[in-house]
């Protein structure tokens, strides 16, 4: 791809060797992640009766999948393509032993929780819920590898305020803005989860003390695990509005549109986890309907970028000759290898009208209650995390290999094809799950052993559709997956062809309002913490009011607690 | 004239408007009608025995107790026309309840009783299951609900009631959650039931057949893993139990053929 040869830029080799490896490590644990991914459907749909499948058992490849694919890939790609962005936009170097200091503890953090699961010691999803019990190393791990991912955010402040004092009253390029809301938005919510593992989860795991108090444990997961959704999907649109518009061969439409979503974002991410526990005691239904409000809020900067989206993509469809009310739509670089990366963000905006669609039906408060915990919720965030993000997250881990390396992509033809599988093989295997999702499948299950056994009395007739389109879907998705490893990995193996350096895809904007309520981060990071304070100091107060009775530790594979400590 | 830039703005205000009256009426909706989320239950005392509790002919409260890998009670009929209380209470980990076919999805919270209403209008076999992750045995945890209509309901009241076993190889059993996976009526969990074991014929994974013995079913207590019998998985951990108890354990399951 040269759409602008003239943006590469030389960087530091430590710092290129570090965003190298914060990619390749993930991706490389991904092969496991997927793999496990195809598994889930295979044993959901039937093909394999069997509690486990060479070595690993089905909810142990549960947590794997979860892990992997949605905390730590994600995680990892957020940090390298931060300092890419950082680096970049902001032309100064970075504090090579800080990077290195967040760099070793987010890779050690996630060798520890990683060897808890494959040893077979955190069979608890990623969800972690208490109190099913993994093993100290799994909270442990987890959460150095989230202060690790801290300390990169911490290492790029000085950096952006260098910058704004050498440039006074200039507009903070936009891609910068999108990775500093990404990382605010991860901090505040980050802190309730290091307050979940440190102060309940690891001491109750240790044997220190006796119960867990899980209504509490469960308010704090979530009130980090509803923004965790905004901090993968902010890279996201980073790429959307900095790079979307120049594949399409136009300008972004809207600068402003760009701004105010991210600081929309920053504003209403946290204060909305309490709509995935409508279903739970021990919340007033006045605050589930509170964070319900604010969760339609949230969804406003998402029409705003798809209608921002269109609007950019109409105008380089034009620019490329593209003409008529619709006709225009033909004239887009779909299947041009060499601007391939378009192929990977088109197809997850495209997914994306679905995820985000079923993503209002699940927030809507009393509809969630037909929904909840089925396999539609599944099927959703498949087409929100591994839509827009997946696709948009891989497909830039492997523009940034190829530009800081300096090779040539290997199978371009492929390559190109790789979105477009992987869409078809998404949206099958999500009609799927929501057709069962609506019938009431439920997700995480291991279906294999009872509800899709003929042999068994449980066996339901009702989600056989469910379960062929899912499994269809999902070997669909495999295959795309497949195809982009080998593109991947062949590229990383093949040979240099010239140096490698920094690049990236800078779109101009078409309409560059000078807008000052979206020039600075502080008011509206104001606002979030008031917002936060609105909408949680209620209902946790509440909680810790009810005096809710503690819960024992339990292994996944025994109803008999487990006794950690010497008796008192 | 009116610009392009007012235009926009008045539509930005209509839009604003419009959302705002929409919000405000579903608030309304909330508070007038109940809509059906479950409410807050926090003053309740979690309980630990489920139970079908009949308030008239018509109006039911059914405590759900939500256990690895069970509901108590299990195969509950209520008659059709019937309102039934829902409450729900989980014994150990965190569990769920769906009912397939109604808007009835709880979770079950440790330490917290959930609760929900509905109405039964039609006669039809209902099945309750787990939809959240509660071990390793989760994904056969379900039971059956029964509606039906009220002659055949009073009929079947009046067969039913039986008594729990004194056995004090059964109150092993209890204590040691084998009930988890074996029942002891004959359904199948996510291991052979006790009924009628001993002295049966079972066919195991490596195609053997055992005749169930003593020196068997000791094995198969202490070392679960050694002979599986075939349809079933190797998910049973070591129990920590004492000889004297499996001998009782052994001498129960002599009884319920």
């Amino acid at each position: 791809m040269e759409l602008s040869p003239e943006h590469a830029i030389e960087i530091e080799p430590g710092l290129k060797r570090m965003i190298l490896i914060e990619i390749i490590f993930p991706v490389a644990l991904l092969t496991l992640g997927i793999y496990h991914g195809l598994m889930q459907v295979l044993y959901r749909s039937g093909l394999i009766h069997s509690s486990q499948f060479l070595g690993l058992e089905y909810y142990q490849g549960l947590t794997l999948h979860g892990v992997v694919n949605a905390l730590v890939f994600t995680t990892f790609f957020a940090v390298a393509f931060g300092y890419a962005v950082v680096r970049y936009y902001l032309g100064r170097p970075l504090n090579m032993t800080v990077a290195w200091l967040s760099f070793a503890l987010m890779v050690a953090g996630t060798l520890m929780a990683a060897a808890a699961i494959l040893t077979g010691n955190a069979t608890v999803l990623y969800t972690f819920y208490p109190p099913l019990r993994a093993h100290p190393a799994f909270y442990i791990g987890l959460t150095l590898a989230v202060i690790g991912s801290w300390i990169a955010f911490f290492n790029w402040i000085p950096v952006y305020v260098a910058w704004k004092r050498e440039n006074p009253g200039r507009k903070v390029p936009l891609a910068v803005v999108g990775i500093f809301v990404t990382f605010i938005v991860w901090l505040i919510a980050t802190i309730p989860l290091a307050v979940e593992t440190i102060f309940l989860l690891i001491p109750w795991s240790i044997g220190w003390v006796p119960t867990v108090n899980v209504p509490l444990a469960r308010m704090l997961f979530w009130f980090f695990g509803h923004p965790l959704v905004y901090f993968w999907l902010l890279p996201t649109y980073v790429m959307y509005y900095t790079m979307l518009p120049k594949l399409a061969g136009g300008k972004l439409y809207s600068d402003f549109a760009g701004r105010l979503t991210f600081l929309w974002l920053l504003l209403f991410s946290v204060p909305v986890g309490i709509h995935h526990q409508f279903t739970e005691p021990g919340i007033s239904s006045t605050w589930k309907f509170v964070h319900a409000f604010f969760t339609m809020l949230v969804a406003i900067p998402s029409f705003a970028t798809a209608f921002t989206m269109a609007a950019s993509m109409e105008h380089g469809a034009r620019a490329r000759g593209g003409s008529g009310l619709f006709g225009w739509w033909r004239k887009l670089p779909y299947l041009d290898r060499d601007r391939w990366m378009f192929s990977y963000l088109f197809a997850g905006l495209f997914i994306f009208i679905f995820g985000g669609i079923t993503g209002i039906v699940n927030a809507s408060y009393s509809m969630n209650n037909v929904v909840h915990n089925t396999s539609w919720l599944p099927a959703h965030f498949h087409q929100t995390v591994a839509g827009p993000v997946f696709l948009s997250y891989i497909g830039m881990s492997l523009f940034l290999i190829t530009k800081l390396t300096g090779k040539e992509i290997k199978g371009k033809g492929f390559n190109v094809w790789v979105p477009y599988i992987w869409t078809l093989g998404i949206m099958i295997f999500s009609t799927g799950l929501f057709i069962g999702g609506v019938g009431g499948e439920p997700r995480r299950t291991n279906m294999g052993l009872s509800y899709t056994d003929p042999q068994s009395p449980l066996y339901h007739v009702d989600w056989t559709a469910a379960k062929i389109l899912g499994s269809l879907g999902g070997t669909i998705m495999t295959i795309a997956a497949l195809i982009y490893f080998i593109v991947f990995f062949a590229t990383l193996f093949g040979k240099r062809v010239k140096q490698g350096a920094l690049e990236l895809i800078v779109s101009e904007p078409y309409h560059d309002e000078q807008i000052p309520a979206v020039q600075s981060l502080t008011p509206w990071l104001a606002g979030a913490v008031l917002l936060i304070v609105v909408a949680y100091a209620p209902p946790l107060i509440q909680t810790l009011r009810s005096n809710f009775p503690g819960a024992p530790p339990y292994s996944p594979d025994s109803p008999v607690p487990l006794n950690l400590g010497p008796p008192p | 004239m009116t610009s392009a830039g007012q235009l926009e703005r008045r539509i930005i205000v209509i839009s604003v408007a419009f959302a705002m009256t929409l919000f405000a009426l579903a608030a309304l909706a909330v508070n007038l009608y109940h809509v059906g989320l479950p409410t807050c239950l926090t003053d309740i005392k979690p309980f630990e025995k489920g139970e079908l509790i009949t308030h008239s002919p018509t109006h039911y409260e059914l405590h759900y107790v939500a256990r690895m890998w069970t509901f108590e009670p299990e195969d509950v009929t209520v008659p059709a026309g019937s309102i039934v209380d829902i409450y729900l209470s989980a014994a150990d980990v965190t569990h769920g309840l769906i009912l397939p076919g109604t808007d009835v999805n709880l979770m079950a919270v440790p330490g917290a009783v959930n609760y929900a209403r509905v109405k039964f209008e039609k006669p039809r076999d209902y099945q309750v299951l787990c939809h959240e992750f509660c071990g390793t045995g989760h994904q056969t945890m379900a039971t059956a609900l029964h509606v039906v209509d009220m002659q055949t309901f009073r009929a079947r009241r009046q067969a039913a009631a039986v008594p729990e076993p004194s056995d004090p190889g059964y109150q092993v059993i209890k204590m040691k959650a084998c009930l988890a996976c074996h029942s002891i009526d004959g359904k199948t969990r996510s291991g052979p039931t006790f009924k009628g074991l001993y002295g049966r014929s079972e066919k195991m994974t490596d195609g053997s057949v055992i005749t169930v013995d003593d020196a068997y079913l000791r094995e198969s207590i202490h070392e679960p893993k050694a002979k599986i019998v075939r349809g079933f998985q190797p998910v049973m951990p070591k129990p920590q139990i004492t000889d004297a108890d499996v001998d009782k354990i052994i001498d129960y399951l002599k009884t319920i053929k």
